[in-house]
């Protein structure tokens, strides 16, 4: 228990609607083949694009599969695909980060050249290249977003690198003798990894977006898996006639990535000093008022 | 200033050969036979020593550097070969998708500078109230909804339900709105809260306590101390969004029947039509390449301390 | 009415309300400035000597609420309770304010000229030419060689010492009839730092100002002020003319700041002699003497209550040191 509550103060300082948003989304996606109501593949011509029933609380798309079911669904399958990215992202980037951290010299000018190369290339295009040059798939997507997404890791875990190598305590180890493992695996690795991961929360929503935005373009998640962009596309040429289709899925997906980005600009440091709430204000007030005035004056 | 840009398109031309580098390698790179591919897709693969020929043809049986510089040749002169799947030239019809590409970011670049100052400044002149939380929460929801949602709802909002807008084509004005806007919604979400932050930074320096114990107005020293001084990042920011809309291009094109080069890109892809990716990106990497030439000009412009660094 | 002071403060408080904290920097401070006179501001950074001129004026930084009390009359205004565009009149065209860093204190993309010259336009409603040439006047006036040069660079293109002229210009332009300087030499060379006083001295004395001159240097005050207010930790420690604090400093703080000043016979090499311990930080107004802890004279009286402010020998000055003024509290 008593390790737990340093990551609940840690969490406390973060948007509390973020943090629900985001509970939901992990929930959701975890849970989701128990969660679902119907299978959410289950194709019915008898029933398709109806309203919301009992039956069906949210009504069914053109080949009458249960929405809700399906968008339950499209959580997990996000969840499994941004975090497969974001992993991979990850371990590129922080081994990358690390080394050009722990090397300095030549190493590191020529990673960060290379991450800022990738940083200045859209990830989009850069995951399109990489599904153009090798064929579409579910593991091209994965690797493909993983090689757009990897520079950004790397370059925030360069710069923790650089900063945890320049504290006093590892030069200490160093001039007592400590080997550059011990160093690199007892210390700088670890230190990078959790400041990362933070970044890496953050970032997890452009990424389900980039999961949706190639599924949207059909060189992502392939049919039948339902998944929140393909879902849109397929029920886009019933724009007319039924919208909600279309705007069902759009809301789930902006919703959890609104909760990504409430999250990461709660993250970003903020340097301007913000004026006080009125409820500080009245607390600040009572305080002065009590504090005695007098005139020295003679 | 002559030396700056000197240095600078030096340091471009340089990028500008990294990115040919790049895209050549992407597809030389490519599993696969290529010769066999064009062989299969012209019906003649079976054919024997056909497949040779084809090498032969497309000057695959010569050493590397040798078709990189063929290649590089042929592509300054806008030459980017032979299309895999239509068996056309791949700058058949290039000049006029980046007539539509540029149609589309240039109108998308603008709309989305206006929005974002206006949201910006909306929020900086009150700030932490009601306008300020109003911009804040548009920029949240624009920098998070998908721009194919984006793009979903405007052809039902603006074209189903209330048909203002043509929801497909390029054909004048008035059919361009609908993906200029879809365009617009990301960067003006982003940028306007570049704007919002930046000019509250500014309001917190020193200059901007100067400029009240001259007496200026809120108004006063919103345009004329902080704008200035936040004109340069602004601009860096804008060229960002500007490389990034290529991207959104991507997705935009085909929605709304536009015939781009991101449009070409995707079909490229889709139907691994190398030749055509190849040349989509080389066109997508040259573009970020002048576009941060231009946004490096810009801000010497701008800013009078770099531009001193270089007089 | 001649006899009214320009700038009379009496009894003023200021509580600074920030998200972390409340602090008090301004506990009931009074003194005057008449017309043609200068006032030196006194004390350690940190002891409200700043926020205390800037703070009635609503020159404070965004984030922090301010609450003031007591009585700020200038030009026969009383300043506390104006609204902000009512201040917002008062400043630049009233009162001019000469900032600590003139390296931040000018807008760094703008031209000089435009920067003295809107003052003008704003003030003297010129119209932009005319307003130019009262910025290359105002810019001859505080001594800058080639003037109309100067006014078309900008600020980084100027020595430090420059742009503190160029920050004087600026604060002259709307011709004040107060001129609030806070710590105007601090941030500059020591070789230019005595040319920038002298250059103020010099305006004041012609234009016929008065000045507040806010410092902690006490050389700094010897050649420029008539009086003085020395400031300790949010509370006035003596205040009185120039000739008569410095001569004979009364208040055991001012005679530490006083004794800190390097002095030419000291032999080369020898112990910088700096008041021993540190001034406390601001918070909720402290109950005895504030220096207390501090001093070698103190007894237990002075931690009991806060000592008040007493007339001295010499009645036109006043220290607020129950050790000193023992026997006169009463009186």
């Amino acid at each position: 228990m008593n390790k737990l509550k340093p990551i609940l103060a840690q969490l406390n300082k973060f948007p509390r609607i973020a943090l629900i948003v985001i509970g939901l989304f992990v929930a959701l996606g975890t849970f989701a083949p128990w969660l679902a109501p119907q299978d959410p593949s289950a194709q019915n011509l008898l029933t398709a694009s109806q309203g919301p029933s009992v039956a069906h609380w949210l009504g069914t798309d053109h080949l009458g599969r249960d929405t809700l079911s399906r968008l339950i669904l499209a959580a997990n399958t996000s969840l499994v695909s941004v975090g497969s990215v974001l992993i991979i992202a990850m371990t590129i980037g922080i081994l990358m980060g690390t080394i050009a951290g722990y090397h300095r010299g030549w190493v590191d000018d020529l990673l960060m050249r290379v991450v800022d190369v990738g940083l200045s290339i859209p990830s989009l295009i850069t995951a399109l290249a990489v599904i153009g040059i090798v064929g579409p798939g579910y593991w091209t997507m994965v690797l493909a977003l993983a090689l757009a997404w990897w520079p950004m890791s790397g370059r925030i875990s360069r710069a923790v690198a650089v900063s945890i190598m320049s504290k006093p305590h590892i030069e200490a180890l160093r001039v007592l003798g400590a080997s550059p493992w011990r160093i690199y695996f007892g210390h700088l690795l670890p230190g990078t990894i959790g400041a990362v991961m933070v970044y890496a929360t953050a970032d997890a929503g452009t990424a389900a977006l980039a999961v949706a935005t190639l599924s949207f373009l059909g060189l992502g998640i392939q049919p039948p898996t339902p998944e929140w962009g393909q879902m849109l596309v397929d029920a886009l040429p019933y724009l007319e006639s039924d919208p909600r289709q279309v705007i069902l899925p759009g809301l789930a997906l902006t919703a959890a990535v609104i909760g990504f980005n409430i999250l990461g600009e709660a993250i970003a440091l903020n340097r301007v000093p913000r004026p006080l709430t009125r409820r500080m204000l009245a607390m600040r007030r009572t305080e002065v008022a009590g504090w005695s005035k007098e005139n020295s004056d003679a | 200033m002559i030396h700056f840009i000197s240095k600078r398109l030096k340091h471009s031309l340089v990028l500008l050969f990294l990115a040919s580098v790049v895209c050549f390698t992407l597809v030389v790179s490519a599993p696969g036979n290529v010769a066999v591919l064009i062989a299969e897709l012209r019906g003649a693969v079976a054919v024997p020593g056909y497949v040779a020929q084809v090498e032969e043809e497309i000057g695959l049986n010569k050493p590397l550097l040798m078709r990189y510089v063929d290649w590089l040749g042929d592509a300054v002169t806008g030459d980017f070969g032979i299309s895999y799947r239509t068996g056309q030239a791949v700058s058949a019809d290039l000049p006029q998708r980046m007539m539509v590409t540029g149609t589309l970011i240039a109108g998308s670049a603008v709309i989305a500078t206006l929005l974002s100052l206006l949201l910006g400044f909306l929020g900086a002149f009150w700030p932490y109230k009601l306008p300020d939380r109003v911009s804040r929460g548009l920029a949240l929801i624009g920098a998070s909804t998908p721009t194919f949602f984006v793009g979903a709802l405007m052809i039902y909002g603006f074209s189903v339900t209330f048909q203002l807008f043509p929801s497909f084509g390029f054909n004048g004005p008035i059919s361009w709105v609908l993906p200029w806007l879809t365009v617009a919604v990301l960067p003006a979400a982003v940028l306007s809260r570049v704007v919002r932050v930046g000019l509250e930074e500014a309001m917190t320096s020193p200059y901007v306590l100067t400029a009240k114990s001259k007496g200026l107005g809120r108004t006063a020293i919103l345009f004329r101390e902080a704008l200035p001084n936040i004109t340069p990042v602004f601009i860096n920011a804008l060229g960002t969004q500007v490389g990034l809309m290529t991207a959104t291009g991507i997705i935009v094109e085909p929605l709304f029947a536009w015939q781009g080069v991101g449009d070409y890109f995707l079909a490229g892809v889709r139907f691994r039509d190398f030749m055509v990716v190849q040349a989509c990106l080389l066109i997508f990497l040259s573009f970020f390449i002048v576009v941060n030439l231009i946004v490096d000009l810009a801000v010497l412009m701008t800013d009078p301390r770099i531009r001193r660094q270089w007089s | 009415m001649h006899d009214e002071p320009l700038l009379s403060v009496s009894n003023l408080t200021v509580d600074l309300l920030t998200a972390k904290s409340a602090i008090r920097p301004v506990d009931g401070v009074s003194y005057t400035v008449r017309q043609g006179e200068c006032l030196a501001i006194v004390g350690e950074s940190g002891s409200g000597k700043t926020v205390m001129n800037f703070a009635p004026l609503g020159l404070m930084p965004t984030g922090v609420t301010t609450q003031l009390s007591g009585s700020v009359r200038f030009d026969g205004h009383e300043l506390i309770g104006l609204s902000e565009p009512e201040l917002q009149h008062i400043r630049g065209k009233s009162i001019g304010f000469i900032f600590q860093d003139p390296m931040s204190a000018l807008n760094p993309v703008r031209r000089i000229g435009r920067q003295i010259a809107e003052m003008a336009e704003l003030h003297l409603n010129m119209t932009p030419r005319a307003a130019e040439a009262r910025a290359l006047e105002l810019v001859k006036l505080v001594g800058i060689s080639d003037p109309a040069a100067r006014l078309r660079q900008y600020p980084h293109e100027l020595s430090g010492g420059l742009r503190q002229r160029i920050v004087i210009a600026t604060a002259l332009a709307g011709e004040p009839k107060l001129l609030i300087a806070d710590e105007p030499t601090t941030a500059l060379d020591v070789t230019v730092q005595a040319q920038i006083l002298r250059l103020l001295k010099d305006l004041q004395k012609r234009l016929n100002m008065a000045m507040v001159l806010i410092t902690h240097d006490m050389g700094v005050v010897a050649g420029a002020a008539d009086n003085i207010v020395v400031m300790y930790a949010a509370r006035t420690a003596e205040r009185g003319p120039v000739d008569k604090v410095l001569v004979t400093p009364r208040h055991p703080y001012t005679r530490g700041l006083i004794n800190a000043i390097p002095r030419r016979e000291d032999p080369i090499g020898s112990e910088f002699r700096g008041l021993p311990g540190i001034p406390p930080t601001l918070g909720a107004p402290i109950k005895g003497c504030a220096f207390a802890p501090r001093c070698d004279l103190a007894i237990p009286a002075c931690t009991g209550s806060r000592p008040p402010l007493v007339q001295s020998v010499d009645s036109s000055v006043v220290v607020a040191c129950p050790v000193v003024n023992q026997g006169r509290a009463a009186a």
